[in-house]
């Protein structure tokens, strides 16, 4: 059973994209001024592709990244994940969708701190699932988030709280809750940017084996043109555009 | 499934949620309490007010003004008749009411003066002056003679048989034992209470009519079973209907405790033919005590039937005054009565629970400000939660549920605290005075020598269900703001 989560599915492999966004805009009202942020984006996200997203701090990238996340609503344009028209949806679909179809992982690993490092990967499904359908998946599910910890060497850590680990262990526990609900699409924000090097390059490397293991379309925030490298495609962004 | 478990451990993370279930604890709690004491203090005061007033009372009007100009039937025993006849009347017995003064008693009685001295005169005390039937001869001698009259064939109806003196306020103020730190001296025999008791100072002088002092007055009074008392009262003259003052010497023959105090204080009880002879024999009666047999059941309806039936006998007459309910207002039940007195109280209680559920406002206000700060505190988790996919609903039902169990630890420890201690409240109460050495119910003041609490359910259950509901619209303020949060705000910053 738990080989499940790890063979990719194979109709991801080979079939349409997992992410289409169309001619995205997004401007803020600033003192009554629009103040234009992403100016007509379009982006296409393949399966089992790796994308790394560069750009100068101010390209927008983070705002991308929000409206690709299904986190901020675009003034125009349009975002399809898994075939899905997202911004169409009503918010608790909406909601669904980010749940089931979309890993995040970011640069404050954002984990809960009343929870343990067990807790925080067990939460998507907590999320996904009815209080009654989890009670009775819970040995199940319990067992897999062990077993995800464990592989990512967090075998001791498991009911400890974040702020008793590292920052690479945390980043490890948010990398295991982003991947539980074995999303086709994991959108990772400057995963590296708190961490040391080598810490850092760890981590990078759990990222890529979890990408290639599971056939993942991987979208990379990243400053680091040696991180980009890395990515089967860079996309450069200047001033709320793909360039 | 998050929503439970989350706002489970939220719960659990901070005291601060222990201060609002404790405020809830204690609303809750002080409140079913102080309801229970007070509706217990309602139905003791009126069982207590009603022992000591007929189910219902016959008033005739007697004053010469009537509607029709006929004259009241001086005698009683035609509306007694009237009264008996009826099956849901147990008994009927008149008396007559009157008010006079204490010209002197005690110890001073025993030698009369024509002039009072000051003193003597700013010790003179108003009294109530009633004058009731007892049958204990007839009773005593009435199943003798009933049974050998049934036996020559004649039907034997005692003439007074209907006023069962043991069911009256005075057998039932003479029956009851004396207050413990009062000089209270009981009658002998309470079915015989106007024997004359044995005499003091050497038996001699003219044999006197019996009366019975209220405890307290008997008391304050110094008297001592056999003292001589002095009544003085104002009669109009029949003849001449000027007004004249009529004093007379009594013995005293003990003393009763209504429990009571204005009566305690203020009553003696007399012969009824003995108090009419007092006042120069031109009253009998002034109004006829009715026992019914089931009150609750027809009391209300048997006031108006009787004075309907007593008007056609010509017992009682019509100044053509009525009230809104077509009723006449000289048959009247207890609660007639006592309507202010039973009006305060429920009053009070209403008025009391209203105060006492702004102590509930105030914990709802409590818990409205811990999670207004824990929403406030948990704006990353939120954020974190929109982001692994919980929708804005999920975000509200996991703030809300904190209030909800707020609300149940909170209200059910308060419930339990609440009728534990209107159960236990005297002993808690009697620890409590021994503890800080001050009494705290005094039961000198009221009619009752314990704390009285009835625990009723509806009122406990209304509570509760009031705790829920203020509690969660308390949290559901903070637990809606919680849900409209824009995530971005709360990711973007660490």
């Amino acid at each position: 059973m738990e080989m499940r989560t790890q063979e990719p599915t194979p109709a991801r492999a080979a079939g349409q994209p997992v992410l289409v966004a169309k001619g995205v805009e997004k401007h803020f009202l600033l003192a009554g001024n629009k103040l234009p942020v992403l100016r007509g984006v379009d982006l296409e996200l393949a399966p089992a592709e790796s994308v790394a997203l560069l750009g100068s701090s101010g390209a927008g990238k983070s705002t991308l990244l929000h409206v690709l996340g299904l986190l901020e609503r675009p003034s125009a344009g349009t975002v399809r994940i898994a075939g899905r028209e997202a911004w169409g949806l009503s918010i608790q679909e909406r909601a669904r969708l980010r749940n089931q179809a979309i890993g995040f992982v970011f640069q404050f690993y954002h984990l809960l701190s009343e929870l343990t490092a067990l807790e925080n990967v067990l939460l998507p499904a907590m999320i996904a699932h009815g209080r009654f359908a989890y009670l009775k998946r819970r040995a199940e599910l319990r067992e897999r988030a062990t077993e995800s910890l464990t592989r990512f060497g967090l075998a001791e850590r498991l009911s400890h709280r974040p702020p008793q680990l590292s920052g690479g262990e945390r980043q490890r526990v948010a990398l295991a809750r982003a991947l539980f609900n074995d999303p086709p699409l994991l959108i990772a924000d400057e995963p590296t940017g708190n961490l040391d090097s080598t810490t850092g390059a760890a981590v990078l490397e759990l990222i890529f084996e979890e990408q290639r293991r599971r056939g993942l379309t991987l979208l990379l925030v990243t400053h680091d043109t040696t991180v980009a490298a890395r990515c089967a495609r860079t996309v450069h962004m200047h001033d709320g555009r793909v360039v | 499934m998050y929503r439970t478990f989350l706002s489970w451990r939220y719960l659990r993370a901070r005291l601060t949620n222990l201060i609002g279930i404790v405020g809830i604890t204690v609303a809750v709690g002080a409140l079913i309490l102080i309801l229970s004491i007070m509706t217990g203090f309602l139905e003791e005061t009126k069982r207590t007010v009603r022992g000591n007033l007929a189910d219902l009372i016959v008033t005739p009007i007697q004053d010469t003004r009537s509607v029709t100009g006929e004259p009241v039937p001086k005698d009683a025993r035609i509306a007694q008749r009237i009264l008996v006849e009826d099956a849901r009347v147990a008994a009927a017995s008149p008396r007559l009411v009157w008010y006079g003064l204490i010209a002197q008693g005690g110890d001073r009685a025993g030698h009369s003066r024509d002039v009072l001295t000051d003193s003597e005169a700013g010790r003179m005390m108003g009294v109530q002056l009633v004058g009731v039937d007892v049958r204990s001869h007839e009773r005593l001698g009435g199943p003798a003679l009933a049974g050998m009259l049934a036996l020559l064939g004649v039907p034997f109806v005692p003439e007074r048989v209907h006023d069962d003196f043991d069911t009256t306020d005075l057998y039932a103020g003479l029956a009851r034992p004396p207050h413990p730190r009062r000089l209270g001296a009981p009658v002998e025999n309470p079915l015989d209470p106007f024997a004359p008791p044995p005499v003091r100072r050497g038996g001699s002088g003219p044999r006197r009519a019996a009366v019975i002092v209220g405890e307290q007055l008997f008391s304050s009074l110094r008297l001592r079973r056999g003292d001589e008392l002095e009544l003085a009262t104002v009669v109009p003259d029949p003849l001449t209907g000027k007004v004249a003052i009529s004093n007379r010497k009594f013995v005293v023959a003990g003393s009763f405790r209504s429990g009571e105090n204005e009566m305690d204080l203020e009553r003696i009880y007399l012969d009824r033919r003995e108090l009419g002879d007092f006042l120069g024999g031109t009253m009998s009666f002034s109004e006829i005590l009715v026992k019914t047999r089931d009150y609750d059941a027809h009391g209300r309806r048997l006031a108006v039937d009787m004075e309907r039936k007593l008007a056609e006998a010509g017992a009682i007459w019509w100044n053509g005054i009525e009230d809104d309910l077509g009723r006449r207002g000289q048959v009247r039940t207890w609660e007639d009565f006592r309507r202010t007195l039973l009006g305060a109280i429920e009053n009070e209680r209403v008025l009391m629970a209203i105060m006492l559920s702004l102590i509930l406002l105030v914990a709802g206000f409590t818990i409205f400000a811990i999670l207004t700060m824990m929403v406030a505190e948990k704006r990353r988790d939120i954020g974190i939660l929109t982001a692994l996919g919980a929708p804005p609903r999920g975000i509200l039902a996991t703030f809300l549920l904190i209030g909800f169990w707020d609300a149940l630890l909170g209200a059910s420890m308060g419930a339990l605290l609440g009728v534990q201690g209107a159960l236990h409240i005297d002993s808690i109460e009697q620890w409590l005075s021994g503890v800080l050495g001050v009494q705290i119910f005094n039961r000198d003041v009221y009619f009752f020598d314990r704390i009285p609490a009835v625990v009723e359910p509806v009122p406990v259950a209304m509570i509760v269900g009031g705790a829920f509901a203020i509690t969660l619209a308390c949290a559901a303020v903070p637990a809606w703001r919680a849900a409209r949060l824009d995530p971005l705000v709360a990711l973007r910053y660490e």
